[in-house]
């Protein structure tokens, strides 16, 4: 069965860094912009993590995440050039619509941005296996609950999926029209509910049996079967990017 | 030596009308294998959930009388601390699967991180259980893309791997082709050899007769029949209790054909024997 993940298995630098380090470096990545709102510094953010992209060999796997809020994009920069507040200088006109140089930069400055945070989420969720990114986190303190329904949804979300398949061969197969226009597809989804939630329900509640048999709530302290394997020199490397981010904040407050 | 010991336990689920387990006394033997029968309702996944503390802990109901596990009162203990006593294995292989590992082999860590254990001991267990259930060639795979019968075999190796002492199956075998029956069977035949006391629900009597010492008939939520497994399947009121008994048994019941405890057959072997015995080699 497929897993819910995007992660693509390659041999890189980028796939070598443990995710905790990756981690950190997306919160510093994402978050850096937004507390120094410069539009040079946040493209120089988006260029670096383009680069670590092109290092990891995943920027492929990018592009349709890309394409699909260059549509929003677009948006911001035709409502912000044309409707932006601070608007005075006039760019070009296109169809008797004026556009403004405020307005454009404004709209870049959100954009790339945006663009910046889908990158660096991207290139964690590229190039870390799933698994190990939410085992990581456990080690480091988050509930192991919150862990077991990180893992649990990449997986039984396919498996509902497959399950609705089912059911719905069942229901063709009693002559019930599943295929043709949306409103026919809009149609043969309502029944389809019932049977698929209550059947998940049922196997949550044997699942959650299964789980308790296992110790999932045991008091004892949880091992780990795998060991993390962090690089060398990533403590320094993890230390470089919050200093960085101490940096940014001194610099915003500063200036 | 006692392994378990059940006094006057009766449980009524919440919004049901009649108790599930009326008044059960019971007591099993280290190294025993029970086979427990019984009709829909008899009570059969009502006693499992108790042996292993879901019932009172996870079900909430009314719950009267007591299970001792090695002098351990499941009313006393949690679910998790039980878990290293008593293993259960249900029905339906796939909601066993925790569904948080994307391999076999992490699949049979999941309950030993859950309960601590260091990395090596770990290791050592999960190659042991990988080899006594064969699943050693579908280690990487991912345990959703198991045939049911490896996934419940799965199921029990996870189990096994967290060494109870108790082994409850609730018909493990129910939802599976005669093949993988066949697996499991073959799989709990080696708890068997491992000496841990297995408590089985299942129809399959002719598969109980040949594991089973003894045999639990459960019905309406009350003991039955509880006795060694020739004893139960030799009385003579089986039908009026809405039992049947093993192929082997019928058969030698229809010639009436008894051995020297004044009881039938129950495995094919015995049959074969007495057979010969009485009408030489050359039958048929």
């Amino acid at each position: 069965m497929r897993s819910l993940s995007l992660y693509v298995k390659r041999d890189s630098l980028i796939h070598k860094i443990d995710p905790f380090t990756k981690i950190i470096y997306v919160f510093v990545s994402v978050i850096s912009p937004f507390i120094l709102p410069t539009l040079i510094f946040s493209t120089s953010l988006t260029l670096i993590n383009l680069l670590f992209l092109l290092l990891g060999r995943v920027v492929k796997k990018v592009l349709p995440i890309i394409s699909f809020v260059f549509i929003i994009i677009l948006t911001i920069f035709i409502i912000q050039g044309m409707f932006y507040d601070a608007n005075q200088t006039e760019l070009f006109s296109l169809f008797n619509l004026n556009f403004y140089v405020e307005g454009i930069l404004y709209a870049a400055r959100i954009s790339v941005r945006a663009i910046n945070v889908l990158l660096a989420f991207s290139l964690l969720i590229l190039t870390t296996p799933p698994t190990e990114m939410i085992e990581s986190l456990v080690r480091r303190g988050m509930p192991a609950k919150l862990g077991y329904i990180m893992h649990s949804v990449l997986q039984i979300i396919p498996m509902m999926s497959s399950n609705a398949s089912i059911i719905m061969d069942a229901q063709r197969a009693r002559g019930m029209e599943t295929e043709g226009s949306l409103w026919v597809r809009i149609k043969a989804f309502i029944p389809l509910i019932g049977p698929l939630v209550m059947s998940s329900l049922v196997n949550t509640h044997e699942r959650s049996i299964a789980l308790e048999v296992r110790g999932f709530s045991a008091a004892t302290q949880k091992t780990f079967l795998h060991q993390e394997k962090v690089p060398g020199g990533m403590k320094q490397l993890r230390i470089f990017f919050l200093l960085f981010l101490a940096a940014v904040l001194a610099w915003r407050l500063v200036l | 030596m006692k392994k378990i010991t059940i006094n006057n336990l009766s449980y009524k689920y919440s919004l049901a009308e009649n108790k599930a387990l009326n008044n059960i006394s019971l007591e099993v033997e280290k190294g025993d294998f029970i086979g427990v029968v019984g009709p829909n309702k008899a009570g059969k996944s009502t006693l499992c959930k108790s042996l292993v503390g879901l019932i009172p802990h996870f079900y909430k109901g009314e719950f009267e009388g007591e299970i001792l596990i090695d002098n351990l009162n499941t009313l006393n203990s949690s679910i998790a601390e039980l878990s290293l006593k008593v293993g259960l294995v249900f029905q339906n292989p796939f909601n066993q699967i925790s569904g948080a590992k994307l391999s076999v082999y992490d699949e049979l860590a999941f309950g030993l991180e859950n309960n601590g254990l260091g990395r090596e001991e770990m290791i050592t267990r999960i190659d042991k259980y990988l080899n006594l259930m064969d699943l050693n060639e579908v280690k990487d795979n991912n345990p959703f893309e198991l045939s049911g019968g490896q996934m419940q075999k799965l199921a029990i190796a996870s189990i096994m791997a967290l060494k109870p002492d108790v082994f409850v199956l609730d018909e493990p075998t129910s939802q599976l082709d005669p093949q993988g029956t066949e697996e499991v069977f073959k799989a709990v035949s080696r708890l068997r050899e491992e000496n841990l006391t297995v408590i089985l629900v299942s129809q399959k009597l002719n598969k109980l007769a040949d594991y089973a010492n003894k045999i639990l008939f459960l019905n309406q939520g009350e003991i039955a029949a509880y006795d060694n497994t020739a004893a139960v399947f030799s009385r003579n009121d089986l039908e009026q209790m809405g039992m049947g008994a093993p192929i082997y048994t019928e058969i030698a019941r229809e010639l009436g054909l008894k051995n020297e405890k004044n009881q039938y057959p129950i495995r094919k072997s015995e049959l074969k024997e007495m057979l010969v015995a009485k009408y030489g080699k050359n039958i048929g």
